[in-house]
């Protein structure tokens, strides 16, 4: 080879391998990313598209996008990230503190505009001034009902939307006379469900603060107020308010249940309801022109505040404190988390979320249904968080097995469901 | 040093062989041995030695997120206050020794019912050993379905017979869930024993059935005093190896029940796993404290069950 030749050479070695290295540096960032909602198509596209967006806007960065359910989720990170094999990001809800107080978590102050999230969001997942996580999901607890049946059965809801504790009970006699199943209700495969009904009585029985008390173990299940909600309680029990699979039917069959065959009277649940109940008939959800209206849960006798209800943030998204692509990570969260993209989940999912929102811009095909929740919202106290979001380890599982299941299902007198409670909660 | 082992061939001439040959496991090598064992040897280290090691390890720590603690014996003192827990190994026990009892009987009876030569023999040995090849979340969820207080067929029939009475919530009653996954177990695991059984009855001594027959033995009779006492270390080797796996249970009972209803089908494995996982805590020392006391008490109940049980035979599992 000539001197020209090996300097030729020389040069397009070179030249080849500054070329790779500008290659290699053009290498897009792979994240991973857990969500939940693999059965909820609205929320399944609503995350789809957030992501689309990310990447089309961020060449430098793609995004491992996998759906799985949610007990999944928690049960693969709790092992995933004690060995350092979590996704950059995980669906997460605040009732899982343990990710935050064990460290697992970034904050994400540094990524995200928090200015963009609803300020009564930020502090379920606030700790030490940090905010961890994005809530995309927030909801109300509802009392859904069949107006059609509920006529049916002879009961007018009153204008307030709200009846009493007598007209309640009135309404679950009538149904069980009817052989219409007043609530529809089922604890096969989640935690609290069966503990709403109940909860929703005692917040309006006992106010906010003597509530967050008995949620913090700071109140006895026998106090006289207490004993008085869990007393007519146990009355709708054993009228007959739960369907008799009370114990196994799952989330999904309680909705079937409510909207289809064989029918209930009412359907308290999360307003995420919208969930599962605004998909296409054909893949279980309502059918088309259901008679749905939204009542107020009962108001108590002597109650401190019929128009309190519960609040809370549920779906969120979290960084994993140890995720080597944060700076990726951090992109996706900032462009999830927008103004934009919580007028757009309202629209399409029919649920409220911790995203701040611009109503003049959502464009809803449920625009009824969101008139009706938003005047069943509308002069309320809201109480933030559910009782799972108190309870912790045993007294957890005690409400699980107690409030949700035993008590609701008929099992479990007043004074031994009160007994159980407060070995498991009150604080000592 | 001894002499090397000598062989005289045919030719009469003494050869001197190596002091340990391929040809003889006994005599090879150490690095043979090794080269042998040391793939098992690192999967049962890594996998089963380590794990277990471990577990007794941290069950004298709290863990919390990456922290642990050494606590003592705190734990275990915990343990023993914890009513949860032993309702979980009263509910285990439960399923260990009467469990089997139904498994074994069922499978034998099946095994009889093919050796005696029932109609559709061949049909009902494939159809009766398939659920035994059904993963056990599809077998829980088959009979969730026919549990189901509704429409599940279980009280479908009984509403059908006129006893729609005894129609239940079968796994949301506290005093029938238990019972309701047994049987569920039962109705997995009877191929296998019937299996086994059949096997079993076909490898005993044919002269003594024959004597048996020559004898006029009855069908009853020979049962009694000639199939089932031949078939003993048999019986017995199931009921071990199902005490033992039902000492572990746990994937049906979770996908069914997950414990409930009031803990009424709380096994010590599904309380493990809810401790380790389901308490919003990272701690793993608990748990392992659990877990440790339990394979303690695994291992003393099959040495115990081997002594009462199995002491006349050779018992092999």
């Amino acid at each position: 080879m000539t001197k020209f030749g090996r300097v030729g050479a020389a040069v397009a070695v070179a030249a080849g391998i500054g070329w790779s290295g500008h290659a290699f540096a053009q290498e897009p960032t792979q994240i991973t990313m857990w969500s939940n909602w693999p059965d909820e198509p609205a929320k399944k596209e609503w995350v789809t598209a957030r992501v689309k967006d990310f990447e089309a806007a961020n060449k430098q960065c793609t995004v491992k996008l996998s759906f799985i359910p949610k007990a999944d989720i928690y049960t693969q990170a709790k092992s995933a990230v004690r060995t350092g094999q979590a996704p950059d990001i995980f669906y997460m809800e605040p009732d899982q503190p343990e990710f935050l107080a064990g460290g697992f978590l970034e904050p994400l102050d540094s990524y995200v505009d928090l200015k963009n999230l609803e300020d009564w969001a930020k502090p379920a997942w606030t700790s030490n001034g940090k905010v961890y996580g994005v809530p995309v999901e927030a909801y109300t607890v509802e009392l859904y009902y069949n107006k059609d049946l509920v006529k049916k059965v002879g009961v007018d809801v009153p204008a307030s939307f709200q009846l009493t504790q007598a007209q309640f009970t009135d309404l679950v006699k009538k149904g069980v006379a009817a052989g219409i199943t007043p609530v529809s209700q089922g604890v096969g495969d989640r935690p609290f469900p069966g503990g709403q009904l109940l909860f929703e009585s005692l917040l309006r029985k006992l106010g906010p603060d003597d509530y967050k008390k008995l949620l913090s173990g700071e109140l006895s299940f026998k106090d006289p107020r207490v004993q008085d909600v869990m007393t007519w309680m146990k009355g709708l029990v054993e009228a007959g308010a739960y369907p008799k699979s009370f114990s196994t039917l799952k989330l999904g069959e309680s909705h079937f249940y409510f909207y289809n065959t064989p029918g209930a009277l009412t359907f308290p649940d999360p307003s995420w309801f919208t969930g599962r109940a605004f998909a296409p008939p054909e893949k279980g959800g309502m059918p088309v022109g259901f008679p749905l209206g939204i009542m107020k849960f009962p108001a108590m006798d002597k109650g401190a505040c019929p128009d309190c209800k519960t609040l809370a943030v549920a779906g969120s998204f979290v960084m994993y404190s140890k995720s080597k692509n944060k700076d990726c990570a951090g992109a996706l969260l900032k462009s999830m988390a927008t103004v934009d993209n919580g007028t757009k989940w309202i629209g399409e999912v029919s649920l409220q979320s911790g995203l701040k929102s611009d109503p003049a811009k959502i464009v809803s095909e449920h625009k009824d249904y969101f008139t009706e929740l938003n005047a069943r919202n509308s002069g309320v106290t809201y109480f933030f968080g559910t009782p799972l979001l108190y309870y912790r380890a045993k007294c957890a599982d005690t409400y699980v097995q107690v409030m949700n299941n035993a008590f609701p299902a008929g099992l479990l007198s007043v004074q031994d469901a009160a007994e159980k409670m407060d070995a498991a909660c009150l604080k000592k | 040093m001894p002499d090397a082992p000598t062989l005289t061939t045919d030719s009469g001439k003494a050869r001197a062989f190596p002091r340990a040959t391929l040809a003889d496991p006994r005599r090879a090598t150490r690095l043979v041995l090794a080269i042998f064992l040391g793939p098992g040897l690192l999967v049962y280290c890594g996998l089963t030695a380590y794990p277990a090691f471990r577990t007794i390890y941290d069950s004298f720590f709290t863990i919390e997120g990456l922290d642990a603690t050494f606590v003592g014996l705190a734990n275990y003192r915990d343990l023993m206050g914890d009513e949860t827990f032993w309702v979980a190994v009263r509910n285990t026990f439960v399923w260990s020794f009467v469990a089997p009892v139904l498994d074994v009987a069922t499978g034998l009876l099946l095994a009889l019912a093919l050796y005696a030569g029932v109609p559709f023999a061949r049909f009902l040995r494939v159809a009766w050993f398939t659920p035994v090849l059904l993963s056990y979340v599809v077998v829980a969820i088959l009979w969730m379905w026919i549990y189901n207080y509704d429409w599940g067929v279980l009280n479908v029939l009984l509403r059908a017979v006129g006893l729609g009475d005894l129609a239940s919530s079968w796994l949301g009653d506290p005093k029938l869930a238990l019972g309701a996954v047994i049987v569920t177990h039962a109705w997995k695991w009877a191929g296998f024993n019937m299996v086994v059984c059949l096997a079993a009855i076909h490898s005993l001594p044919k002269e003594v059935l024959e004597a048996a027959d020559l004898d006029n033995c009855g069908w009853g009779a020979k049962l009694r005093y000639i199939i089932i006492p031949l078939l003993r270390p048999t019986l017995l080797s199931l009921y071990i190896l199902s005490f033992i796996g039902k000492m572990k249970v746990f994937d049906l009972v979770w996908i069914m029940t997950q414990g409930g209803p009031l803990w009424a089908t709380e096994t010590v494995s599904t309380y493990v796993y809810k401790r380790a996982f389901n308490w919003n805590t990272f701690d793993l020392g608990y748990p392992s404290a659990i877990a440790t006391v339990w394979f303690l008490v695994v291992c003393v109940s099959v040495i115990i069950l081997n002594r009462v049980l199995g002491s006349r035979e050779r018992l092999e599992y």
